[in-house]
C-alpha cells in the first residue's frame, strides 16, 4: 500500500531529524524501526526499486570501510547509490538506509545499494530481499560472547548464502575460513587477494583462527601470510588449498600511504594500514564482478576519507590527535602495526568499553599483542572507559605500565596539556562515538581556554 | 634454594578460545616478580607429555569441533596424566578443559569421551550460560570474578566445587555452585581470563605446585593493588551496591 509506504518515509526522515538535533544522536537505527513498524513492507518494495543491483558486505573487520568505499567509487562512475554510511547494520539500520534515501513521495531514485550487514542479522535481512553480491572481507575471532564461536558465524552465514543461491560471493582468498565457506555454501564465488609476502613474517605471534583445515582438520600450511590466519595456504591432509585468486594485488607498496597493482592498473591511496588494502581491493574485485569500470577510482581515492573513527583525524590546540576502531584481537593488531608505522614519538590513549554492542566478554583482550608497545616509540599510554581497570591489568602483565583515567574527555584532555603533540586514541566499539563527539567538541572550540 | 616451575600448556593451537594467553602470562609473572623462574613448554599433539617435568597443567577451551580433535588424542595421556593428578599435580583446567576433565561432554551431536580425571560430567542443554559471573571460594579470602560462556552443564556429583555463586549461573544454572576442586586441580567455567583479576588463585597454583616439588610453599607478597582494583570492579558492579 503505497499511502503506508508514504507515512512510513515521513514519520521514519522526522524520527531522524529529531534525533539528531535536538538529542544530538544518530538517530538511523530509530527511524529504521518506525519505518518497520508503520509499514512491515517497506524494506522489500523499496529494495525491489534498486535499478542495477544490491551488494551487502559482511565479515568481521572491514566492513565499514569497504562498504563505504565500493559506494564511493560507484557513485565517482555517475550512479545514485543507497548506502549506510554509518554502519548501522542490523536490521532497523539497514531498513532507514533505504527508507531515509526514498523521496517524500515514498519512491526511490538510485542505481545500486551498498549495504553491510551485521553476519548475525543476516537471517533478519535476508527473508526482504536477496542480494545479487555478497563481498565477505574475513572471519576473524570476535565479541564471542554474542555469537557462541566463530563455527556458528560460518554454519549461520552459509545457511542464509544457500538462501540466495543466485547471489555471487566476492571472497577474500587470502582466508581459509571465508574462503572454504563459500565453496562450501555453493554459490557463484570470485575471490580476490594480496599476491606476495609483505610483512615480515616474523613481526606478529598472533594465534591463528583458521590454523587447521575446515575440510579436514589437518593443519595448514603457508607459503607466505600477512597477518591472522590471511595469507597462501595449503591444507596437510587434503586437496583443500588458496584458490586461485581473480582479482590479485601485487607491487605492493606502503609508506605515507599505500599502492599496489591490480589488474595492470596502479591503484594509490594515502592512507595508512596493511588492512586498507583488502578494504579496497574487495570494492574493487566487488564492483568489477559487476561488471562496473572504474575510470575514477583513484581520483575517488585521493579524496576519500575513511570517517567514523577509521584512521579519522582531529587538530586540537596543536596536538594532532588520530582516532581508530578496534574492537576484536586481528583489527587491534592490526592497529598496532599501524601506530608503529608512526617512528615519532607519541601518547596512546586505549578505550575499552564491556556494553552489549562491544561483546560483554573483554578476555579477547589478552590475545592482541600490546606487548609490541614495548619497542614503540610510547611517550605514556593511558587506558580508559568501562574496562580499564583490565586494559590495565593487561598492560601490567606484559611490563607496560599506564595511567588510569575511565573518563575519557578528561584522558584526552590530559593529554593534550601533558602529552607529545602526537596522540593516538584506540577505541571499541561504544567508545567509539562517545570518543569521536568529545573530540569534535574540542576541535569546534575556538580557543582552548574556553574549555 | 633457587626454584624453578614448569607450566604445561595442552594443545594451545586447539584449544585457546578466549584468553587463555593471559593465564600463563599470570602465572609466569608472577614466579618471575618473585626471582622464581618460570617456563611454559607449549604441546601439540603430536609431542609426547613427560607429565613428571610438569609442575603446573593449563588445559585450556576450545569449540566443539576442536574439542573432539583433542578427544581422540587424550586417551593416549589419560593414565600418565591420571598418575599425575593423584600424585598432587596442580591443574588449572577452563571452559572446555574443565569439561575434558570429566567422564563425558554428551553434545547434540554425539558423546565425548573425556579422560575421567574427576567424577564429574556434563551435558549440553538448550540455551547457552554466557556473561559474567562472580563466586565465593574457601581456597581464598578475595572474590573470585570471571566470564562464563558455556552450553553445557556440569555436575560434579559429590565433589567439592569451586565456589559458590555470587552474581551468574555456574556449573548448571541450578545448583549454586561453580566448577570443581579435586586434589591440586581446578577445574572452572570462568575464564576473561580467570587468573589475572584472582591474583590469589594464581598464587594458590604456584604454592601448592612449590609445596609438591620442594616442600616449600613460601611466597613473597606482591603489590596487587592494580588486581584487587580490578577484582573489586567487578564485585562491586554486580553483586554489592
Amino acid at each position: 500500500m503505497k499511502i503506508r509506504r508514504i507515512a512510513a518515509v515521513w514519520a521514519a526522515k522526522g524520527a531522524e531529524k529529531i534525533s539528531r538535533h535536538i538529542f544530538h544522536r544518530q538517530g538511523v537505527t530509530w527511524a529504521g524501526k518506525i519505518a518497520l513498524k508503520i509499514d512491515p513492507e517497506i524494506l522489500r518494495e523499496l529494495a525491489g526499486q534498486i535499478r542495477e543491483a544490491i551488494f551487502i558486505v559482511c565479515g568481521t573487520n572491514g566492513k565499514t570501510t569497504t562498504n563505504n568505499i565500493l559506494c564511493a567509487a560507484l557513485e565517482a562512475e555517475g550512479n545514485k547509490v543507497v548506502c549506510n554510511h554509518t554502519g548501522s547494520n542490523m536490521l532497523n539500520g539497514v531498513t532507514a538506509a533505504f527508507v531515509l534515501a526514498a523521496g517524500l513521495d515514498g519512491n526511490l531514485d538510485a542505481d545500486y545499494a551498498c549495504i553491510e550487514i551485521d553476519e548475525a542479522s543476516t537471517r533478519r535481512v535476508f527473508p526482504y530481499f536477496k542480494p545479487d553480491y555478497m563481498v565477505l572481507t574475513n572471519l576473524f575471532r570476535d565479541q564471542l560472547d554474542r555469537y557462541g564461536e566463530i563455527d556458528i558465524t560460518m554454519n549461520l552465514l552459509k545457511e542464509v548464502m544457500q538462501s540466495a543461491p543466485e547471489m555471487k560471493v566476492i571472497v577474500n582468498g587470502d582466508d581459509a575460513l571465508s574462503a572454504f565457506l563459500a565453496m562450501d555454501a555453493g554459490n557463484e564465488f570470485i575471490t580476490y587477494g594480496i599476491d606476495e609476502q609483505v610483512m615480515d613474517q616474523k613481526e606478529s605471534h598472533e594465534i591463528r583462527e583458521g590454523r587447521f583445515c575446515k575440510k579436514c582438520g589437518a593443519l595448514l600450511k603457508y607459503k607466505f601470510y600477512h597477518y591472522s590466519q590471511l595469507g597462501d595456504y595449503t591444507c596437510t591432509g587434503c586437496d583443500f588449498k588458496r584458490p586461485g585468486i581473480r582479482y590479485a594485488a601485487s607491487e605492493i607498496e606502503m609508506g605515507d600511504g599505500l599502492s599496489f597493482t591490480v589488474e595492470g592498473r596502479r591503484v594509490t591511496a594515502h592512507y595508512k594500514g596493511f588492512y586498507n588494502i583488502y578494504n579496497i581491493l574487495a570494492a574493487y574485485a566487488a564492483a568489477r564482478t559487476a561488471r562496473v569500470e572504474l575510470p575514477h577510482l583513484n581520483g575517488m581515492l585521493s579524496e576519500f576519507n575513511p570517517e567514523n573513527g577509521r584512521m579519522e583525524q582531529f587538530q586540537v590546540n596543536g596536538t594532532k590527535i588520530i582516532l581508530n576502531l578496534a574492537k576484536n584481537p586481528a583489527g587491534f593488531n592490526q592497529n598496532i602495526s599501524a601506530v608503529m608505522q608512526d617512528g615519532q614519538r607519541k601518547d596512546l590513549i586505549i578505550v575499552i568499553n564491556d556494553n552489549e554492542q562491544d561483546g560483554t566478554d573483554v578476555s579477547w583482550l589478552w590475545d592482541v599483542d600490546f606487548d609490541r608497545f614495548q619497542d614503540a616509540n610510547v611517550n605514556s599510554i593511558t587506558v580508559s572507559g568501562i574496562r580499564c581497570q583490565d586494559m590495565r591489568l593487561r598492560l601490567k602483565y606484559a611490563e607496560i605500565p599506564s595511567m588510569l583515567e575511565p573518563d575519557v574527555e578528561k584522558a584526552v584532555c590530559g593529554r593534550i596539556e601533558h602529552g607529545c603533540g602526537n596522540l593516538y586514541v584506540l577505541v571499541n566499539y561504544t567508545a567509539l562515538f562517545s570518543t569521536r563527539n568529545v573530540l569534535r567538541r574540542l576541535e569546534e572550540r575556538k580557543t582552548w581556554t574556553e574549555r | 634454594m633457587d626454584r624453578k616451575i614448569t607450566i604445561g600448556h595442552l594443545y594451545p593451537d586447539l584449544l585457546n578460545l578466549y584468553g587463555d594467553r593471559g593465564n600463563i602470562a599470570c602465572l609466569t609473572q608472577r614466579c618471575r616478580w618473585r626471582g622464581i623462574e618460570a617456563e611454559t613448554i607449549e604441546f601439540e599433539l603430536k609431542d609426547q607429555i613427560d607429565f613428571r617435568e610438569l609442575d603446573i597443567v593449563l588445559l585450556g577451551g576450545g569449540s566443539d569441533r576442536e574439542q573432539m580433535i583433542v578427544c581422540g588424542k587424550l586417551k593416549e595421556i589419560r593414565q600418565d596424566f591420571k598418575n599425575y593428578v593423584e600424585d598432587d599435580g596442580v591443574v588449572i583446567a577452563v571452559c572446555g578443559g574443565y569439561q575434558l576433565l570429566g567422564e563425558y561432554y554428551q553434545t547434540e551431536e554425539g558423546r565425548l569421551e573425556g579422560l575421567n580425571l574427576v567424577d564429574l560430567y556434563t551435558e549440553q542443554e538448550e540455551g547457552r550460560i554466557i556473561g559474567n559471573i562472580v563466586l565465593e571460594s574457601d581456597l581464598v579470602s578475595m572474590p573470585v570474578v570471571g566470564f562464563e560462556n558455556h552450553g553445557g552443564r556440569t555436575c560434579i556429583r559429590g565433589n567439592k566445587p569451586f565456589g559458590r555463586v555470587l552474581y551468574g549461573s555456574g556449573n548448571d544454572g541450578r545448583s549454586g555452585y561453580e566448577g570443581v576442586v579435586y586434589k591440586n586441580v581446578i577445574g572452572t567455567y570462568l575464564h576473561g581470563p580467570l587468573l589475572p583479576k584472582n591474583p590469589q588463585i594464581s598464587d594458590w597454583l604456584i604454592a601448592r605446585a612449590l609445596e609438591r616439588r620442594y616442600g616449600d610453599s613460601a611466597l613473597e607478597p606482591l603489590d596487587d593493588s592494580q588486581e584487587e582494583a580490578a577484582n573489586s570492579y567487578i564485585f562491586h558492579r554486580f553483586v554489592k551496591q
